[in-house]
């Protein structure tokens, strides 16, 4: 016996018929199911899956096909020819970085005929000029040809399976070869070929009558529906059915009925906010599944990169709850804890989007007077690059303002939940080969996972132990 | 001692919620804590349970210092004005604080059929609590309390808002668990209540004790009787001693005596030497009943701030 008050049981089975044990995957298991039952009880799951089954819907009405485009990819390759672009990073790379790599012969298609339909399966017939200094250039053998035409840094455009040299040795002579060439598509054919994309048959068109770069259509679907307005609407819908869940738990009432058992008051807050955590991953995969899916079955491009999307939306939804949290424990009030998670969330927005603009002129700033980067991506599809412009005089670049001080040194302190979703982007354009408009951004070396992750994992970890401090120390 | 308590003191900012209590209370007692709004009631059991820190003294469970694991173990718990997360099932609420509590998932479940059948309250397991009645919800927050099997209960307001049947229930209930040796601590405004169910009483007034006793002591017997003749007392009868006054709308007579010092219930003479000077007056006796003082005659005059009778 514990104590010598302790007094003697009449019904010594009823002492025994309870055994009480600590054991903490119990408890956890218990909030789990706890917060399972909450989120339930919300009815926003029938809601949300069927909005994602609407979308699935949708999307599978949409039909994505190739426009007639082999002519034009032929003579990119062949042009491409002129540089040597072994391992140049297709994405990020300029046309000032291959200036450096020419190697000063001039290639063209002067033929082109194909052997089957004009799509991006199908094989070519086409004749290949190269025009070369004689003294200062030797001529090409077929193999040499064969082992460079079509490759464009690690991508794939074209091989030949067949060539034959055809000019004559008096051309030869001067700087003229020619070959008749039978060429099958590459790799990476598909992604840069012209696709129309239309929704509901053939009544909405997306990309134009001509058709936009396979790659881009699904990186733009994949931006869109995952960590754009898609991932964006799902957290929303996250943060106000979650904010319910602590100030719901603190309630006069209900506190006591939870505080009274013996297990520490912070098992109670973390354990929560895990539960919370993991059924929004579980939404997050959802979304984030479907949209890998629905890009799969319409254009058959299964690249994994919008995967990425889960844990990058995952830590910064994990960051958002933890204010969530804090604000629940200490107002007591769902409507508070809403409130004041959105509103973090548009100040981390915004700090985010002027500290881009602080990265883009510094990046400016650095580059007056070269010629401004254009992505081989680009290049390939016919823009130019252009020369940086400098500001006009006594006008000073973003960052060296006052209020670009101020947003470069908040934003050195919040989470860089901004950073994640760029080097998300970042990835998926690498996979899609195409360069969006914040393409400058991408090359700066400020972002990275590992101070993106750290910062907001602090974050979320500070608002946490704070959270669980106050609800360990006050009287209920 | 089950609860033992010295020299408690609670402040909340300038107010103080307990001034100073000292308290004990033995194993296998009904122990009643009744006191207005207010008085500190609801602040004692916290302070008990280890949800609430007291400012100064001592407070200990079961001979452990109150808020340990092991002492939570041992106690069940009702809130006053609780709260059951509406989107619970009694069956899978009683499954979330069996866990917390630390109960096997078997255990718990047959634990939780058996309250829910004892409790009246099977039958409807698929009901959200959402949908339940003030009464059920009682049932269902004892039912929780009851879950572990503990050795102390602490209910605050245990009956609030249950129909008579289920009071009645309850306090069988009660009894049931004091007999098997379990120390059930009420606090109640309900004085009828705690007079027929506890053994021992406390009265608290501004976080003062003022009172603590076993009901049979605080309601002892008071030296006046209430008696009804066959007909008016004349005005010429005279008894030494005794006050008479009419009350119950002239129905009745009570007879106040001095009480009459020596063994023997005080005044149970001077009764009789009464009621034989009246006989010999002619008068025939239609009704006698000793008056008590009741809880509430204590309770009245210690909340209206006089000093015990
Ligand atoms: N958390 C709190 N903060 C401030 N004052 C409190 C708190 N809890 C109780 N009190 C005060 O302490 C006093 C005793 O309250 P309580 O113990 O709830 O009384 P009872 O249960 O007897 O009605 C009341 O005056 C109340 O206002
Ligand atoms: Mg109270």
């Amino acid at each position: 016996m514990k104590d010598p008050d302790h007094f003697s049981r009449e019904d010594a089975a009823a002492a025994e018929r309870v055994t009480v044990r600590p054991w903490v995957p119990r408890t956890f298991a218990a909030i789990l199911r706890d917060t399972w039952r909450e989120f339930l009880d919300a009815k926003v799951l029938y809601l949300l899956l069927l909005a994602i089954a609407l979308l699935f819907g949708a999307a599978l009405t949409g039909r994505i096909e190739p426009q007639p485009g082999g002519r034009q990819y032929l003579d990119i390759a062949a042009r491409a020819m002129a540089a040597d672009l072994d391992g140049i990073d297709i994405a990020t790379q300029s046309m000032g970085d291959v200036a450096g790599r020419l190697n000063g012969s001039v290639y063209a298609i002067s033929a082109a005929e194909p052997l089957a339909a004009d799509l991006p399966a199908g094989h070519w017939k086409a004749t290949l000029t190269r025009t070369f200094v004689p003294l200062v250039g030797a001529p090409e053998s077929g193999e040499e040809i064969t082992a460079r035409f079509g490759r464009i840094a690690d991508g794939q455009l074209w091989t030949i399976t067949e060539i034959l040299e055809t000019g004559t040795d008096w051309a030869r002579k001067i700087g003229s070869q020619t070959w008749e060439m039978t060429v099958a598509p590459g790799r990476d054919l598909r992604l840069l070929w012209p696709h129309r994309f239309t929704l509901f048959g053939d009544s909405v068109e997306l990309a134009g009558t001509k058709g936009a770069p396979l790659g881009l259509e699904v990186l733009i679907l994949q931006k869109l529906l995952a960590t754009g307005l898609g991932g964006t609407i799902l957290l929303l819908v996250s943060v106000a059915v979650t904010a319910a869940f602590v100030p719901n738990m603190v309630r006069k009432g209900t506190l006591e009925l939870l505080l009274v058992r013996p297990i520490p008051r912070w098992q109670l807050l973390v354990f929560k906010y895990v539960g919370a955590l993991l059924l929004v991953a579980g939404l997050l995969g959802i979304l984030v599944l479907a949209v890998w899916l629905i890009t799969g079955i319409l254009a058959d491009v299964w690249s994994p990169g919008v995967l990425l999307a889960l844990p990058s939306l995952l830590v910064f939804f994990a960051l958002l709850l933890s204010v969530s949290v804090l604000t629940g424990i200490i107002t007591r009030s769902v409507i508070s804890a809403m409130l004041v998670t959105v509103a973090y969330w548009a100040i981390l927005f915004i700090a985010g989007q002027m500290n881009n603009v602080a990265v883009e002129s510094r990046i400016r700033e650095a580059n007056v007077g070269k010629m401004r980067p254009t992505s081989i991506a680009e290049a390939i599809r016919g823009r130019q690059p252009r020369r940086e412009d400098g500001l006009q005089p006594g006008r000073r670049p973003f960052y060296q303002t006052t209020i670009g001080r101020i947003t470069e040194g908040v934003y050195a302190v919040l989470p860089h939940t901004e950073d994640l979703d760029n080097l998300v982007d970042r990835q998926l354009m690498r996979d899609f080969a195409v360069a969006g408009p914040f393409r400058a951004l991408m090359e700066s070396a400020s972002f990275s996972w590992e101070k993106g992750l750290g910062l907001t994992f602090l974050h979320t970890f500070a608002y946490l132990a704070i959270a669980c401090t106050i609800f360990s120390r006050r009287d209920p | 001692m089950v609860v033992s308590v010295k020299q408690l003191e609670k402040r909340y900012g300038p107010h103080r919620a307990l001034g100073g209590v000292s308290l004990d209370v033995e194993p296998a007692t009904l122990f009643g804590l009744l006191g207005q709004n207010g008085a500190g009631k609801t602040t004692l059991i916290k302070i008990l349970l280890g949800l609430v820190v007291p400012t100064a003294g001592e407070a200990a469970l079961l001979g452990q210092p109150v808020g340990t694991f092991s002492a939570r173990r041992e106690v069940g718990y009702l809130p006053e004005d609780h709260r059951l997360p509406e989107y619970h099932t009694s069956t899978s609420l009683l499954d979330l604080y069996g866990a917390l509590q630390g109960i096997p998932r078997r255990q718990r479940r047959r634990r939780a059929a058996e309250l829910l059948d004892l409790l009246g309250l099977a039958g409807r397991e698929k009901l959200r609590i959402r949908g339940y009645s003030k009464g059920m919800k009682q049932r269902l927050g004892l039912a929780q309390a009851l879950l572990h099997s503990p050795r102390v209960l602490f209910l605050d307001e245990p009956t609030d808002g249950v129909d008579p049947v289920g009071r009645k229930e309850i306090r069988d209930l009660l009894l049931e668990e004091r007999r098997r040796g379990v120390t059930v601590f009420i606090n109640s405004h309900l004085l009828g209540e705690v007079e027929q169910l506890c053994d021992r009483v406390a009265i608290l007034r501004k976080g003062e004790l003022m009172v603590t006793g076993t009901v049979a002591d605080l309601t002892r017997q008071k030296a006046s009787w209430l008696v009804a003749f066959d007909r008016g007392v004349p005005v010429s009868f005279r008894f030494p001693g005794a006050t008479i006054e009419t009350v119950e709308g002239g129905s009745r007579l009570r007879v106040s005596l001095a009480p009459i010092e020596g063994p023997g219930a005080e005044g149970a003479e001077a009764i009789d030497t009464f009621l034989a000077a009246a006989s010999a007056a002619g008068l025939r006796l239609r009704h006698l009943e000793r008056e008590r003082a009741t809880l509430e005659d204590l309770y009245l005059a210690i909340a209206s701030g006089g000093e015990t009778p």
